[in-house]
């Protein structure tokens, strides 16, 4: 993959056939002139399938492997998506003055769901704090699983985004974007690096029981971009991705037989059309949907995972099975080889995600507990296992909470998107640290501001591209994720 | 902050940072984009300290025009250039002057059989007949082609097929996106006209004058009124952030769209700064913005977005009239209700007197009271008139709406240019105006008339589009009709005709188009005929070893571009093949079956998703129901539009999930059994005479021996050494054929 070809020959320009943005994707390029390198590569593919003809045309794989453009910490990311916006007063931010102040109404600016307020009443954090590692990391009883993992993980207390409402800071979140229609997160990372294997996708999402996300496949589509670069969903019971499994009665033998036919009379189409590279593309692809349905299958497979792995995630419990199973398969997935995992945690609407205005207690005691043992099992496997240095693990939901109270009596929480808590571990970044403070409320974010833009920089940082360089030319403009006037990845923690 | 880097310091970075890349040249990373990026990045720094200094100058004002700024080819007015006369049409002289300079030859003419093909996909979407194949085939007469040509015209599908590509142009979608996703309201109804007006030919210059502004027409018809649901298209947040910035965003989505669809310019890159590439300042986007910015924001639905459609002011009139007649009626039998109940009032109040009853003259009379106080038969008078009140308040004069666009009133708000395209930051007040590089006069908007609702400035932008004497509107749509004929448009970057688009591969060729088109009083079907007629267009695809060798691109159009059939294409194909195909056209969408894993991507599973009757599914993939957050997914694996923003060009990609798809999917294999049903139908019992009738279906062409043979042997050893039975042998071969290379890819 090491050769180099100079884009300007006779067959490199074969693909500079219609628009330049579509040959910009074609060539997997836009950033770099290398990433024809790793196109123009012929994985031998031809050779080694059952039905192998020769053929003249070469291969095209708009998600062969890329390499970085500078040697990445990570090669791969699970992004733990707590939809509804968990309220960081009462998890990882710990704010003390707020238990006095509980049920006084105070000045705080705050904006979410029911607008902008001057004033509110307090709801002191529900559960108590204490420290934990050798960070002396405050943690709430909310996670006492995940507490044990702190010196793994940096905290990164400052984050803002420019929405309070779900719709557009998901959007935000996955794409940049608070407008609908931009390619996502992890489309970027396949985009930039391509994907490893070929039997797996290279950008999963996988949905909480509930239901997906408001706005659904908006918040896992490619956007401007080829649908290559959108995620597939994964189940992570039965037929993990759709039509992977063949019609019902059709032997494994009974369809090789049509793929040989099929492969016969399209052999004998290229024949006289040889200098068309997409037919000879074409055949590969059923090649690959074949391999894709004999490998795919495996991945789901957890009787291969031990007793002591299965009760390390929670598969045990009734309460934590789905996520731990979730989190389970998000760690096989990135040992195969997947580039971009992503895990709802919450999905539909109300109190079946984190979005608690009702009973915060509820409602939090629910989510935390349905996902801190998972999540702390994942952490501890990756790392015994070697993976978590290579592996970019992100938590958070689109934004967090008030630390007021939304309606006049009870404990719920509005939408706050100017100071929230999320976290990194793994894949380069140091643990038992933190960044950025909120005011003594945990209202906003008063030091080290970061946006949403900074932590998808230091995705991209992290997996070894540059996120100013990273461009798709799409709209008379090179695009970035972080958007024209760019953003710089969160130094401190990498 | 790395944009403080200069270029020269970028380009050593990058050069540093990729080993690959070191002693790479300078059109090597022009190539990539690079250049490109960095050339933005050092305007980026260049200008954040300009603004620092001096806000005006972010403003456009600091802003001039060059030479070389307006004499960029596509800003010069078209020119009629003089045939070359190397060939008896046009189009092939042009193209053999380009092609004798490289020392090539033009392919020779394909087959009847490929170019029957090639004709009806693209003037119609759909696959040829056996019927129509065989028709053309024996037609030996001069003009056979010619009369195919027509008659594809003249078919209902061509507006299927051409209305899809400008959809795609203008972000059609019928629902909102965000959270809720909602339907638009009548949003079909915009797709029908689209379609309508494609068939019916419709001057173009009148098409884009209906969408821009056709409410503004003097008694404008249902069309003109459907017409203007273009500014209703886009996305739209029902909860935003931001209000102003939403209005905003809305407005940009007009610039942009507008920008880019009749002018091919990105003019929008002007929002927050001078356009880095184009002369474009940000003046001149606000300018732009000035002439819809009294347009009523988006509300999805109401008398702001959804106006009552009449053919004629008689039949508006009528139409009054019967409103009016109707309340008139309401009121004469209130009128008889109320007479009524004051008796029965007055009766009561009387018993009260009397010390027989207690009543409440406030509250409505019980029916026992008013039985007692009338009397049996008075009684039976007054239930039969309430009831006849009832019946003419239930009763509604419905009247057929459009989504369309209206203003607040004759008069609109000051527009004023935004630093850095922050609404908080008003700087200079813009009148409405046309972008400077193109004359940039100040437009003279007459004043609105005595019925006007709105300001008229629409239909000059219109105008201005619309004139001949605009240099782009021409040259922008005849690149998309020949992009949609060959594949690719001369100017292979349909939205951007500015310095960051790619030149045209034949410029003189292109404004010879251009002036065609406008002789043509701007008729798209003159423009099919005359490039379906040249020679170019029918050539042959195959490659030469020369030709490949010294134009492996095809820039020169040595011979016609092979082509994956759109998502579309693909779907109704399966539908023509089986023969379950349901041309029923227009009206609202149509709901077909979505496999449950990928409704379980919602957060209400199935919500906004009907369910239609089975022969309304098989209806062609234009009319199924354009939902943003749920894609039909054949339709999304095989590249359908993006729906939020216009998009000029389809994708095709290549990926497994593809071949998934339509080897498992149950619609795909429900198609092939269909399929499986149609053979023995009508090949009858013979194995042989079955797969040749499939491959021909497939194909349009007669299957050798040896594919026929391939066929019937798969059949019988699926038999033979599976235990398939006959019927399922027969199907899994149907499934085979739909999955053909041939099928999905056009010579």
């Amino acid at each position: 993959m090491s050769h180099f070809h100079p884009p300007l020959s006779a067959e490199s320009r074969n693909f500079c056939r219609r628009t330049r943005r579509e040959f910009l994707w074609e060539a997997g390029a836009g950033f770099t002139g290398l990433a024809l390198t790793g196109l123009l590569n012929l994985d031998g593919f031809f050779a080694s399938t059952a039905n192998a003809e020769p053929t003249a045309g070469k291969r095209v794989n708009p998600l062969a492997p890329r390499p970085p453009h500078v040697p990445g910490k990570a090669k791969s990311v699970i992004f733990l998506f707590m939809y509804g916006g968990p309220s960081q007063v009462d998890t990882f931010d710990y704010k003390p003055e707020l238990y006095r102040l509980d049920g006084k109404t105070i000045a705080v600016k705050t904006f979410g769901r029911g607008g902008k307020k001057n004033e509110g009443r307090v709801v002191g954090p529900k559960w108590a704090f204490q420290q934990y590692g050798q960070s002396g990391k405050w943690v709430s009883d909310l996670f006492p699983h995940l507490a044990t993992c702190v010196d793994d993980i940096a905290f990164l207390h400052s984050m803002t985004a420019d929405s309070p409402i779900h719709g557009s800071a998901m959007l935000q979140m996955n794409t940049g974007k608070i407008l609908s229609g931009s390619p996502c997160l992890g489309s970027w990372v396949n985009y930039g690096l391509g994907s490893v294997n070929e039997n797996l996708p290279g950008f999963v999402v996988m949905l909480d029981p509930t239901g997906g996300p408001i706005s659904g496949a908006k918040n896992w589509s490619s956007g401007y971009m080829p649908a290559t670069y959108g995620a597939t969903l994964m189940r992570s019971t039965g037929d993990p991705i759709l039509d992977l499994h063949r019609p019902e009665g059709m032997s494994e033998a009974v369809q090789r037989r049509l793929l040989d036919t099929l492969q016969d009379y399209n052999a004998d189409h290229l024949a006289t059309r040889p200098d068309n590279s997409n037919l000879a593309a074409r055949i590969a692809s059923y090649e690959m949907a074949f391999s894709m349905q004999r490998h795919a299958p495996e991945v789901v497979d957890l009787t291969q995972e031990s007793t002591a792995t299965r009760e390390l995630y929670g598969l045990d419990d009734k309460r934590t099975e789905d996520f731990g199973r979730r989190c389970l398969l998000a760690r096989r997935m990135v040992e195969r080889g997947v580039r971009f995992v992503q895990l709802y945690a919450g999905g539909a609407h109300n109190d079946d995600n984190w979005d608690a205005h009702g009973d915060l207690v509820k409602n939090h005691t629910y989510h935390a507990g349905r996902t801190d043992k998972p999540i702390a099992g994942l952490l501890k496997d990756l790392k015994q296992r070697g993976l978590l240095d290579s592996t970019l693990v992100v938590w958070g939901g689109e934004f967090g909470r008030q630390p007021t109270a939304e309606y006049a009596a009870g404990t719920g929480r509005d939408h706050n998107a100017y100071g929230f808590t999320m976290w990194m571990a793994g894949g380069g970044v140091a643990g038992g640290t933190t960044v950025g403070e909120t005011d003594e409320l945990g209202a906003a974010a008063i030091s080290d501001r970061l946006h949403v833009k900074n932590l998808h920089s230091t995705v991209l940082t992290q997996m070894g591209l540059d996120s100013d360089t990273l461009t798709y030319f799409y709209g008379g403009l090179n695009q970035k994720l972080v958007g024209v006037e760019g953003a710089d990845p969160i130094r401190s923690i990498i | 902050m790395t944009d403080s880097l200069s270029l020269p310091q970028k380009v050593r970075r990058y050069l540093r940072s990729v080993p690959h890349a070191r002693g790479t040249t300078l059109s090597l990373l022009l190539l990539s984009g690079l250049l490109a990026t960095h050339r933005g990045f050092a305007q980026s720094a260049a200008d954040r300290t300009e603004i620092s200094k001096n806000p005006a100058a972010a403003s456009g004002k600091g802003f001039t025009l060059s030479d070389k700024d307006r004499s960029h080819w596509s800003f010069l007015p078209v020119q009629s250039p003089s045939v070359p006369t190397d060939a008896a049409h046009p189009i092939d002289a042009f193209l053999q002057a380009r092609l004798k300079a490289q020392g090539l030859r033009p392919n020779p003419i394909a087959s009847k059989r490929e170019r029957i093909r090639r004709a009806c996909y693209d003037l119609t979407g759909l696959p040829p007949s056996p019927r129509e194949v065989e028709d053309f085939d024996a037609d030996a007469s001069p003009n056979a082609w010619e009369k195919l040509i027509d008659r594809l015209l003249d078919s209902p599908h061509y507006g299927e097929k051409w209305g899809r590509h400008w959809l795609d142009l203008v972000r059609f979608a019928e629902s909102n996106s965000y959270e809720r996703d909602g339907a638009k309201p009548h949003a079909w109804r915009y797709r029908d006209y689209v379609i309508r007006s494609f068939n019916a030919d419709k001057p173009y210059d009148r098409f884009l004058r209906e969408q821009l502004a056709g409410d503004e027409f003097p008694d404008p018809s249902p069309d003109a009124i459907t017409a203007t649901g273009y500014y209703r298209l886009g996305v739209w947040d029902d909860e935003p952030a931001d209000r102003e910035l939403a209005r905003l965003d809305a407005l940009d989505d007009l610039v942009t769209t507008t920008g880019q669809v009749f002018l091919g310019l990105t003019i929008d890159c002007a929002r927050c700064h001078n356009h880095k590439l184009d002369p474009i300042p940000q003046s001149d986007y606000y300018r732009l913005l000035g002439f819809f910015n009294n347009i009523n924001p988006y509300k999805n639905g109401g008398p702001t977005d959804e106006l009552e459609l009449f053919n004629s002011p008689a039949e508006r009139e009528s139409h009054r009239d019967r409103i009016n007649e109707l309340n008139r009626q309401r009121a004469d039998a209130a009128g008889r209700v109320k007479e009524f109940e004051i008796r029965i009032r007055q009766e009561l109040a009387r018993e009260s007197a009397n010390g027989t009853a207690s009543s409440d003259a406030k509250t409505k009379p019980t029916e026992d009271e008013a039985r007692r106080a009338l009397g049996p038969d008075t009684f039976a008078t007054y239930a039969e008139a309430k009831k006849s009140l009832e019946t003419l308040q239930k009763q509604s004069l419905p009247v057929e709406k459009a989504l369309a666009v209206t203003e607040a009133g004759t008069s609109a708000p000051e527009t004023f240019i935004l630093l850095r395209g922050n609404p908080n930051l008003k700087a200079d007040r813009v009148e409405p105006g046309f972008l400077q590089v193109l004359g940039g006069l100040d437009p003279v908007i007459p004043p609105p008339g005595k019925n006007a609702k709105s300001t008229g400035r629409r239909t000059v932008l219109a105008n201005w589009i619309a004139s001949r004497d605009n240099p782009l509107t021409a040259r922008v749509m005849a690149n998309r009709i020949w992009q949609h004929h060959f594949g690719r448009g001369i100017v292979t970057s349909p939205n951007n005709f500015g310095f960051q688009g790619d030149k045209p591969t034949h410029p003189q060729l292109l404004d010879w188009l251009a002036s065609a088109f406008i002789q043509s009083g701007w008729r798209m079907k003159s423009m099919h005929r005359l490039i379906m007629t040249s020679a170019a267009y029918q050539m042959s695809s195959r490659g030469q070893p020369e030709a490949l060798r010294v134009d492996p691109a095809n820039d020169l159009v040595w011979r016609f571009n092979m082509r994956r059939l759109t998502a579309e294409e693909i779907r109704d194909s399966f539908l023509v093949i089986t023969g379950t195909l349901n041309p029923k056209m227009y009206g609202p969408g149509v709901y077909v079956d979505i496999p449950k894993e990928v409704l379980a991507g919602q957060s209400i599973p199935g919500n906004g998703w009907g369910h239609s009757s089975e022969e309304e599914q098989a209806r062609r993939s234009i009319y199924i129901f354009a939902k943003r957050s749920l894609i039909t997914p054949i339709l999304e694996s095989f590249d359908l539009a993006e729906t939020d923003r216009s998009s000029p060009v389809r994708f095709t990609t290549l990926q497994p999930t593809q071949a998934l798809g339509t080897l498992n999917s149950q619609f795909v294999n429900r198609e092939a059994g269909i399929l499986a049903k149609r053979l023995q139908h009508e090949a009858g019992g013979d194995l042989a005479a079955q797969v040749r009738l499939a491959l021909y279906l497939a194909t349009s062409r007669t299957p050798t021996e040896k594919e026929i043979r391939r066929g019937t042997h798969l059949i019988e050893t699926l038999q033979s050494q599976e235990h398939t039975s006959p019927e399922t042998a027969l199907k899994y071969f149907c499934l085979t054929v739909l999955n053909l290379n041939e099928l999905v890819y056009l010579d």
